[in-house]
């Protein structure tokens, strides 16, 4: 049944315009950045160069590609539950013998398919460079595993907040505004002693930044993926609770 | 005949707000029940709770002796639900979004589709097939609201609303195809016509302020239509029923009387009968069916509002 859902999301996502609007935005970004940083680079001295080449593109590239897709996400995902209320199609749903919990993950992995060409775009600019350039693939793997991970969060949070709302425009306000949140609220272990980092730990970019590195660690792994289930289900019980 | 719907003491409130109280009724196979009230009697909350939109603050919905709520994966599998406003995609064409309903209502493939075919013939859409949702007009988007909902041959039907938007040979049209699905299923139908209620259903349950006022087959005789009539002061019945065309009469109130008349007599001749035998004509109006005189009775409207 998931794949009832993701099949049914991909289809009406691709036949609108929305995600080709964003993929061709995206990439006229990306290659921007990306040409800015080999120009950046290549006149620099080899002394006077800080960090390589493959760190200056996942810093720069990667981390940019994360706010877009950050910015993506809610858009596509708020004509899944929020849209479907408005219309009244939900009840299609509602009224079938289906579990939400299939519902909400058939969703996810639709939208995700849909935004995976966005995560990919970074990656795909950084390979142009192959056989001029010296990079290093383990490198970009883990930085495009990051951008995969924090993506999956995005969706989950603009999943959660298209079920919280009929009206799409509030339903992508509200996940901006989470995501902001999530953002921010590192800088607020400067209130705090400096030796607690639960805010620190709370916003997303700092884990991000680890894949950005090469650094693949458990720790963050386990922030991306537990989050996200926890804004999945936080959308479960929502859907649930409609119902009441 | 077994019975196929079972509700118990279904009560639903939003907030502190009751909606339904104290709901009873079943419906067997094969029966056609019509749910009838004015707006907000309660009436589609009462098909979200028996679809599984909402989940009843008190009471129990038995679909084919399965408990909604307790089980609403086996009992959905038995329903077919039309809510008031067709659940379409518009972004999908016609026989896509048919196939969409189908793999929710896990058809195999297989059937998939025969099954299509058959509720576009049903629904008179078998030329529409590659057409956008978004480009039907409304009578063909009810039509494909009532072909999802029959998709799956389903053993229980709920239409909120069927006739909205479907011209006077749609309606025609979809009397028939509730007659012929009643075959196999038991159909509920809510609507505000009276007249096509009356036409399609053989029970009616009337809705007044979320409970049930009226509950009860409707005879198969043709409805009795007589008039109402209000006289001068000092009128009596005997002096009424001693008209020649006049077969019959009840007082219903002070000078006012409901009458029947004989067959080829009408209302001109009724009027200048009364007039002539010296009783003030002051009000002559045609008697309304029984099912809408009932339905006006029950909700407490009176006549001329």
């Amino acid at each position: 049944m998931i794949s009832v859902f993701a099949r049914r999301e991909i289809y009406s996502g691709f036949v609108t315009p929305l995600p080709w609007i964003i993929f061709s935005t995206g990439q006229i970004v990306l290659a921007w950045i990306f040409l800015q940083v080999i120009e950046r680079f290549s006149s620099l001295d080899a002394a006077a160069r800080q960090m390589s080449l493959t760190q200056e593109l996942t810093l720069n590239l990667f981390g940019f590609a994360a706010i877009i897709t950050m910015l993506t996400a809610p858009i596509l995902a708020m004509r899944m539950f929020s849209s479907e209320f408005r219309d009244g199609s939900f009840d299609l749903i509602a009224a079938a013998p289906v579990r939400f919990g299939s519902v909400v993950i058939g969703k996810l992995l639709g939208l995700m398919i849909l935004i995976l060409p966005l995560c990919l775009l970074p990656a795909l600019n950084a390979l142009l460079l192959i056989g001029t350039a010296e990079l290093d693939l383990w490198q970009l793997a883990a930085a495009t595993l990051g951008l995969f991970l924090a993506t999956l969060l995005f969706a989950a949070i603009g999943l959660y907040a298209s079920s919280l709302t009929a009206q799409p425009g509030a339903a992508v306000l509200i996940a901006f505004a989470m995501m902001l949140l999530l953002s921010i609220i590192g800088h607020a272990k400067t209130l705090t002693t400096n030796t607690l980092s639960l805010f620190e730990w709370l916003s997303w970019n700092e884990h991000l930044f680890w894949f950005l590195l090469g650094t693949v660690r458990m720790s963050d792994l386990a922030y991306f993926l537990l989050f996200t289930l926890f804004f999945l289900l936080l959308t479960q019980r929502r859907l649930v609770n409609r119902r009441l | 005949m077994y019975t196929l719907l079972r509700v118990t003491n279904l009560s639903h409130s939003f907030g502190h707000h009751p909606v339904l109280s104290e709901v009873n009724f079943s419906l067997e196979r094969g029966e056609v029940l019509g749910l009838l009230g004015s707006n907000g009697a309660g009436k589609t909350t009462c098909l979200r709770l028996i679809s599984g939109l909402l989940t009843p603050t008190h009471g129990q919905i038995e679909i084919q002796g399965i408990d909604l709520v307790k089980h609403p994966l086996r009992a959905k599998r038995h329903l077919g639900y039309l809510p008031e406003r067709p659940p379409l995609l518009p972004e999908l064409r016609v026989d896509e979004y048919l196939r969409f309903c189908a793999r929710l209502h896990r058809l195999p493939n297989r059937r998939m589709t025969i099954a299509i075919d058959d509720a576009k013939q049903r629904c008179g859409l078998e030329d529409s097939g590659k057409r956008l949702i978004s480009a039907l007009s409304k009578g063909f988007r009810q039509r494909l609201g009532i072909a999802q909902a029959i998709l799956h041959q389903p053993r229980l039907l709920i239409f909120d609303e069927p006739t909205e938007g479907l011209d006077p040979v749609q309606m025609r049209a979809l009397r028939s195809l509730i007659r012929e699905l009643a075959r196999d299923c038991g159909i509920i139908l809510a609507s505000h016509l009276l007249p096509e209620v009356q036409a399609v259903c053989d029970r009616v349950v009337i809705l007044h302020q979320g409970r049930i006022c009226f509950n009860d087959y409707l005879n198969d005789d043709k409805p009795i239509y007589g008039w109402r009539v209000q006289l001068g002061t000092g009128s009596t019945l005997l002096k009424l029923t001693a008209l020649p065309c006049i077969t019959g009469a009840v007082a219903i109130g002070e000078d006012r009387y409901r009458v029947l008349l004989e067959d080829g007599a009408d209302s001109a001749q009724l009027a200048q009968q009364i007039m002539r035998a010296g009783l003030h004509l002051r009000e002559l109006i045609p008697e309304r069916t029984d099912l809408e005189r009932a339905f006006f009775d029950l909700i407490g409207v009176e006549e001329g509002q």
